[in-house]
């Protein structure tokens, strides 16, 4: 079985599902035998789906409306 | 007497005696390349590994594939030498004249003919190679690392033609008349009716072989590519089967490659570029797009160099050393001496034609590779290579203009081209469209940056007036969006100058993550979001980024608030995939840090 070491090397690219299928398989094993891997892996996944589901930063559109007026009014007037 | 000035090497350069050994000649074909010995070495290992090295097809079928995909290339050189190098391995003459004029009735067992017809489809027709191509041979009893071994010999045999068309040594012995020669177009593994033409069906995730895993941590080819290059390209990954092969790969990646004493690094990725591009291999092309970028080209000018070299930056030379590895690694016949006599008109040194011959053998040892494995993009390409005509300048090159296969932009798809076109025509309202469309992208790069939203809606309005200013400038090589992002960017970095605050987000070396570890092991809750108002939440969160350090909060908020996929993040970030791979785990990390005192099975906490 790959190492704890091993596993974090191809950690971030796991995640993404973008490993070819021997890794993955090693990967998974792994995940299956190591618990503090495991709880890394599942709260890493949590993590992201979380922060991805959180709408953060999410400029209301009244202010986004009003800054963009304020642009093209200033546009449409022309050079100061 | 090649195209090229060489020296005399000493009696016992390496190569020449390992040659002595197990050929009994050295080959002029290296003799032509003296004035860069470790091209020689790079060349020698990969040849013994490919050819020598054990493995599950025989020397003689090895050779026969060679000597087929010369005679398919119409390649004197190679022919002469390996039709030699059968004789010694104790092919008749009777059975060599059989084997180049219709191997299909030369005796051969179906596996033998089978793998000849692999190797010319995939030397001649590679981006044709498919699945069925794989089942053909599979059905003929060849297992995975015989089919393998078949690919990396078709892909040496594309080396060393190359090499020779490009160095024209002379033949090592009498030259056999290819006049006579009569090679059957590929057989199509469907002309049975069991498989499906064309390229292989869309969805299919996976390479065409078996590979076993190798440690990252303790494989020294792997290790060498997370070191030089930043991430291990699948394109290697796929080959573990042979990790002999490997290491001879990664020396000559090393050594022809990553050298810097002659030609640029970027000159020579240049050329895998127009190379791989003209041969149709996107994987190619994306994965040296992105090594450009690492090395501070931005990714609209690769993509035009891949597009069409004459219309991006370069300077004049440099354009005419694309013209040159074009024109040699796509149409070998029409190379001649003068193409040779142009570059060195164009102040190239003997050393640098002659490397510029070596990296064109390896782009198409590279490209043969990845075709016949099947293996998929390391990294997206935000365009579609298709076939067109090349142009370029007639008095440039005359027979370029004749047909030579080039890609094209034919799939950029910019949903905002439209709008750009009628802003740029004045349109004030377009332009108002167009940052409706992508305020919220605009204000999470400033944030990203800034790290402060009440400021990056300030900034806001300077970046999108800027834009307006600008607008005149955009010159649809990449997506508006990106360019609207880099502007955001400039505004950002133009304020923390202001504020003395800068913190780049450049990439430089390739970054290492070992810096930053999990410390937080405790289990989370199931749906553990459930136990907080969404409000809170989204606080959490946004203190979370807030508090990252600049350059992973950026890639953070690209990736997974605004959910750009990670290769679209590096354009927008002028970064590495690699280099935001790195950044997105320890950013991820990172906030996985911050909210386990909240989540952790630990925690109760009431519905709010």
């Amino acid at each position: 079985m790959i190492t704890c070491e091993e596993f974090f090397l191809e950690f971030g690219d796991y995640l993404e599902n973008r490993t070819s299928p021997e890794v993955r398989k090693e990967l998974e094993l792994h995940v299956s035998q190591c618990r503090v891997c495991q709880v890394l892996y599942d709260s890493t996944c949590k993590t992201v789906k979380i922060v991805t589901e959180s709408g953060s930063f999410d400029l209301p559109k009244s202010v986004s409306d009003s800054i963009i007026d304020r642009v093209t009014a200033r546009l449409r007037a022309g050079p100061t | 007497m090649s195209f090229l000035r060489t020296v005399q090497l000493d009696d016992k350069f390496g190569p020449f005696v390992e040659f002595q050994e197990t050929l009994g000649f050295v080959p002029n074909l290296f003799h032509a390349q003296t004035l860069l010995p470790r091209v020689i070495e790079a060349q020698t290992k990969l040849g013994s590994a490919v050819c020598l090295g054990e493995g599950t097809i025989s020397r003689t079928q090895k050779e026969q594939i060679i000597l087929i995909v010369a005679a398919a290339r119409r390649d004197i050189y190679c022919v002469t030498a390996h039709r030699k190098i059968l004789s010694s391995l104790g092919k008749s003459e009777a059975q060599l004249d059989r084997l180049l004029t219709d191997y299909r009735r030369a005796g051969f067992s179906e596996a033998d003919v089978a793998l000849l017809d692999f190797s010319a489809k995939l030397s001649q027709h590679a981006p044709s190679v498919h699945s069925g191509d794989i089942e053909t041979l599979r059905g003929c009893g060849l297992d995975d690392e015989s089919i393998l071994e078949a690919v990396q010999v078709t892909a040496l045999a594309r080396f060393l033609c190359t090499l020779s068309a490009g160095l024209a040594p002379e033949p090592d012995f009498e030259p056999w008349k290819l006049s006579s020669l009569a090679i059957s177009p590929p057989r199509e593994p469907g002309s049975q009716g069991t498989v499906a033409q064309g390229p292989r069906a869309p969805g299919k995730k996976e390479p065409y072989l078996r590979a076993v895993y190798q440690s990252p941590k303790t494989f020294g080819p792997f290790r060498f590519f997370q070191k030089n290059l930043g991430f291990i390209p699948n394109i290697f990954r796929a080959q573990t089967l042979r990790p002999d092969v490997l290491e001879a790969e990664a020396e000559a990646v090393g050594k022809i490659l990553l050298t810097e004493d002659v030609l640029t690094r970027v000159q020579k990725e240049s050329i895998l570029l127009v190379v791989s591009a003209a041969n149709l291999n996107s994987y190619c092309v994306a994965v040296h797009c992105d090594m450009l970028r690492g090395l501070g080209i931005p990714s609209e000018e690769s993509d035009q160099i891949a597009v069409d070299h004459h219309q991006s930056n370069l300077s004049e030379a440099d354009r005419a050393l694309l013209d040159f590895t074009l024109k040699l690694g796509v149409r070998p016949l029409e190379f001649c001496r003068e193409d040779v006599d142009r570059l060195r008109g164009h102040g190239f040194t003997e050393e640098q034609v002659l490397e510029s011959v070596v990296m064109t053998a390896l782009t198409n040892f590279l490209n043969t590779l990845q075709m016949g494995l099947g293996v998929e993009p390391d990294f997206e390409l935000p365009f579609v290579l298709g076939q067109n005509k090349v142009h370029l300048p007639a008095a440039a090159n005359p027979p370029m203009e004749r047909g030579l296969v080039a890609p094209s932009l034919t799939g950029v798809q910019d949903p905002d081209a439209g709008l750009v076109a009628q802003a740029q025509a004045g349109k004030l309202e377009a332009f108002e469209e167009l940052v409706r469309r992508h305020s919220q992208l605009i204000y999470r790069a400033l944030v990203a940056i800034l790290g402060d939203p009440v400021e990056a809606q300030d900034a806001m309005q300077d970046a999108l007036l800027s834009a307006f200013k600008h607008l005149a400038g955009f010159q649809s090589r990449s997506k508006f969006s990106t360019w609207l992002v880099s502007i955001a960017r400039n505004t950002a970095f133009q304020r923390l100058r202001g504020r003395k605050e800068v913190e780049s987000l450049d990439g430089g070396e390739y970054e290492e993550d070992r810096e930053f570890r999990p410390r937080q092991v405790k289990a989370w809750q199931d749906n553990p979001e459930q136990f907080y108002s969404k409000s809170e939440i989204r606080q959490l969160v946004e203190r979370g980024i807030l508090g990252l350090p600049t350059k992973y909060r950026a890639v953070v908020m690209l990736r997974d608030i605004e959910q750009l996929s990670t290769d679209e993040v590096s354009r927008q970030l002028g970064l590495t995939v690699p280099t935001v791979k790195v950044r997105l785990l320890r950013g991820r990390l990172m906030l996985r840090e911050w909210l386990s005192p909240h989540f952790t099975t630990s925690v109760r906490r009431a519905t709010s």
